[in-house]
């Protein structure tokens, strides 16, 4: 019961938007780790791609084809477990920077803007899901805090 | 489970082996002679880096870690001081070929590598603060 009631808001969702913002923050962070390492290449989880799949999960469950979006094809398969070929491991155009003298390409600028831009879009859906939760401690209490 | 701040660490271990190697550098700039205490002046040494795939998630991230110690192969600079204890039968002594300018360079890199990671971590530790309040 208690499930059924977490999959009609949009906590999943939020979830995996955290998830997915934990690993691209790691990926990232081995970006600026790599910084002075010769002949590596910029690493990156592909933000639009995770969007469209998590939309494609959402409208599925919307449609009542699946009873919450973890059962979703798109979710169960391609927003956890991808291989080094998939989309979703493209580094976005943008990203590509100068080749360096020792076949390194990171840019610290646009790395640090990626991480603001991941870590800011992570609180946001933290921010979401704390409201979310409140609002069920609200339904389960039956009264207004 | 490697996470982020392992990743970050692993660069803040890497870019401090590199600092204490410009140290050694700048702190034997007037070194002559070699451990075994033979006429050999100092042959400054870099640090290189490389992925480190211990490391690593299925996601790509991937930490850095020191690949090797290379010691660079130029020739001593020689200077004329006949009365140096130390000169050759041409009056010749051969100094350290430590750059002053370019160490100084590096150290300031590496210096700030070291803060972008400090960086990082930082965001890291504030990320996993934030998850907690969720339910706090």
């Amino acid at each position: 019961m208690i499930t059924s009631l977490i999959n009609s808001t949009p906590i999943p969702a939020l979830q995996e938007v955290i998830h997915f913002t934990d690993r691209r923050h790691e990926v990232l962070a081995g970006n600026v780790a790599n910084i002075d390492t010769p002949g590596y290449k910029t690493r990156d989880l592909n933000v639009d791609v995770f969007q469209a799949r998590l939309n494609e999960a959402i409208e599925a469950q919307r449609e009542g084809r699946v009873s919450s979006i973890y059962d979703s094809e798109a979710t169960m398969h391609s927003l956890t477990n991808y291989g080094s070929d998939d989309p979703m491991r493209s580094v976005r155009e943008s990203l590509n920077d100068i080749l360096y003298h020792d076949e390194s390409n990171v840019s610290l600028e646009k790395q640090v803007t990626q991480v603001s831009k991941n870590q800011f879009q992570r609180s946001m859906a933290i921010a979401l899901m704390t409201q979310q939760m409140r609002q069920l401690e609200m339904v389960i209490s039956e009264r207004v805090v | 489970m490697v996470s982020a701040l392992d990743i970050s660490t692993s660069a803040l271990v890497a870019q401090r082996t590199r600092l204490n190697v410009i140290s050694g550098n700048i702190a034997n700039m007037g070194t002559l002679k070699n451990e075994a205490g033979e006429n050999e002046p100092y042959k400054a040494r870099y640090v290189e880096f490389m992925t480190d795939q211990d490391i690593s998630t299925s996601d790509g991230a991937i930490g850095v870690k020191v690949s090797e110690i290379q010691t660079v192969e130029e020739d001593p600079i020689i200077r004329h001081q006949p009365n140096h204890p130390l000169a050759d039968e041409n009056g010749n002594v051969a100094y350290p070929n430590v750059d002053l300018h370019t160490e100084m360079v590096d150290a300031l890199l590496a210096t700030r590598a070291y803060e972008a990671n400090v960086g990082i971590i930082e965001i890291s530790k504030g990320m996993g603060r934030e998850t907690l309040e969720i339910l706090a």
